[in-house]
């Protein structure tokens, strides 16, 4: 937590900043995916209020704010009103656990650019991020119409299926760094392409030393298998509007219905997070170290403080780019596919992704085994 | 009273109030949603005795799946219908009785149990040293778990994964000889 009572607060404070960015990235996601749609469609979409129809989020959150407070007659008034709170919990503790920057060094106190640190990163964020399919149980049962039940079963029915294969293809990842630790993960993947093994060292300089180098498989499985974890199209058949309405959130209106909303961006941010993370190098900026940049700083402002705010502020940057990048593929394959059918879904699950993440994982070990083992 | 006594007291409530609320709600919905509630609070426990690893397995299969399986299949019953049938059984009585006596003799071990420490973590034993090292060093125990799973105790695994092969099968191999999920009655 911290030595000092100041490092405390402001650790303590960092958790809401974090929820914060979070709940604040929404509306300009939100804006991004109407005015982006409307540009892939060769439409204009919203324009009308403020430059570029920025406001049209503001206009949006005043007509949630004034809307009736509707809760279905037969419907299960706790669970419905618990629904749209729980969304928000899994999203924003999973996302907090993520690392955003090289730690902040002022003095003699270290504060991490991320809500905490937890030793077991990945597991941690499965296990917190698996929860949220409860939420679409308790809002489609407490819903009670059978539009939200039947959307909250295939919601649900969905997402474990889907966990599968992305916990098989993050396997190989934690293999190959050997850590559970998102940090260290990071850490890993700096500098040039580079590797050890069969008794050789193998490098490439112009190739930053990126994880998808070394798990192009998993690295598609996995972004994937995230598209059907935050139930974004072509694998939103929980809220299939043909069939089921709205799915889930059916019964729902006003700023209930935003609040799921924020949970599903929520869950695109930490698949987009974890992509950049295992993937793309987390913070790092390729082709200029994390000393370099640190060394750097010093030369610039000239003591240490200076060159710790900047490598902290240039990787923050160089995270958030890629985050960005991750977060517009969503929206853009949104826009770009159609849904697939319900039994398509469930054999690319369990008879696609499933087998080709399991031989990722054997891949993975055997190359690892017979690189340490056998000299060519 | 240290910061780790009061997140002990909090976390014992978030446990046992739920654990409680699993038996005493008449709602199935609710009490399976109780259930939910005390995994996560047993795995917050885990955390504060540093085995990390074990708090993510742990939300990750019984929040994650194992409950989220239990709650979707109570939401697609009859809910009124169940909840006579159950409460007011001869049969249900008597496992009711059986429950108790079950939760008797488990107090009764655990108490007896806990003034002496297990086999495995005996003071001096290798285990013991290394999870002492661990602890002493703030790193994770996964390491030491992977050790003793794979490299250690290979054979019990194995007979384990065996043994849930096995019931895999036999679930589906029982479902299937009563006409599967087209069964009428």
């Amino acid at each position: 937590m911290g030595n000092s009572s100041l490092e405390i607060i402001i650790n303590l404070a960092k958790t809401v900043v974090v929820f914060l960015m979070m709940v604040q990235a929404v509306p300009i996601l939100v804006w991004l995916e109407r005015r982006g749609s409307a540009f892939i469609q060769n439409r204009f979409g919203p324009n009308r209020v403020g430059p570029l129809g920025l406001v049209q989020l503001l206009a949006d959150a005043a007509k949630f704010l004034n809307k009736e407070d509707f809760v279905p007659d037969k419907g299960n008034r706790l669970l419905f009103y618990a629904a749209p709170v729980f969304a928000l919990i899994p999203a924003a503790v999973a996302y907090m656990a993520m690392p955003m920057s090289t730690p902040l060094k002022i003095g003699d106190s270290t504060f991490l650019i991320q809500g905490y640190e937890v030793n077991v990163g990945i597991v941690f964020i499965l296990g917190i991020s698996a929860m949220a399919v409860y939420t679409m149980l308790m809002a489609g049962f407490g819903s009670s119409s059978k539009f939200s039940l039947m959307g909250a079963m295939r919601a649900s029915a969905q997402v474990i299926s889907y966990e599968l294969a992305l916990g098989l293809a993050i396997v190989g990842v934690i293999m190959m760094y050997g850590t559970f630790n998102l940090t260290d993960m990071v850490l890993a993947q700096q500098g040039a392409f580079h590797f050890s093994g069969f008794g050789r060292e193998f490098s490439l300089s112009f190739l930053p030393n990126w994880g998808i180098f070394y798990q192009p498989l998993g690295a598609v499985i996995f972004f994937a298998a995230a598209f059907a974890e935050s139930n974004r199209l072509p694998f939103d058949l929980a809220e299939g509007e043909a069939e089921l309405v709205a799915g889930f959130h059916t019964e729902y209106g006003g700023f209930k219905m935003l609040m799921f909303f924020i949970g599903e961006y929520g869950h695109m941010m930490i698949a987009s997070g974890l992509m950049t993370t295992f993937y793309f190098g987390g913070y790092g900026i390729p082709g200029w170290t994390i000393a370099e940049v640190y060394q750097t700083g010093v030369s610039i402002f000239g003591s240490e403080t200076g060159g710790s705010i900047f490598s902290s502020v240039m990787h923050f940057l160089s995270y958030n780019v890629k985050f960005a990048i991750f977060l517009w593929i969503f929206i853009h394959v949104r826009w770009t596919l159609p849904r697939f059918r319900y039994d398509q879904l469930m054999d690319l699950g369990w008879k696609t992704m499933l087998p080709w993440a399991l031989f990722n994982t054997i891949l993975t070990a055997t190359v690892i085994f017979l690189a340490s083992q056998y000299v060519i | 009273m240290s910061m780790d006594t009061v997140l002990f007291w909090f976390l014992s409530l978030i446990v046992i109030v739920p654990a409680l609320a699993v038996v005493l709600l008449s709602n199935p919905v609710y009490s399976a949603l109780s259930l939910v509630m005390t995994m996560v609070g047993v795995a917050a426990v885990f955390a504060t005795l540093n085995a990390y690893f074990l708090a993510g397995v742990q939300l990750i299969v019984y929040t994650g799946a194992v409950m989220v399986l239990f709650v979707m299949v109570l939401m697609l019953f009859d809910l009124k219908h169940d909840l006579q049938t159950f409460s007011r059984g001869k049969v249900s009585g008597f496992l009711k009785i059986a429950g108790v006596g079950v939760m008797a003799g488990l107090l009764v071990g655990a108490i007896s149990l806990a003034t002496k420490k297990p086999s495995l973590i005996v003071e001096g034993s290798p285990l013991a040293n290394e999870l002492a090292a661990a602890a002493a060093s703030g790193a994770d125990n996964t390491k030491i778990l992977a050790e003793n799973l794979f490299l250690r105790n290979m054979l019990g695994f194995e007979i384990l994964g065996v043994l849930l092969l096995v019931i895999a099968v036999g679930t589906v191999a029982l479902s299937r000889s009563k006409g599967g999920t087209h069964a009428r009655d």
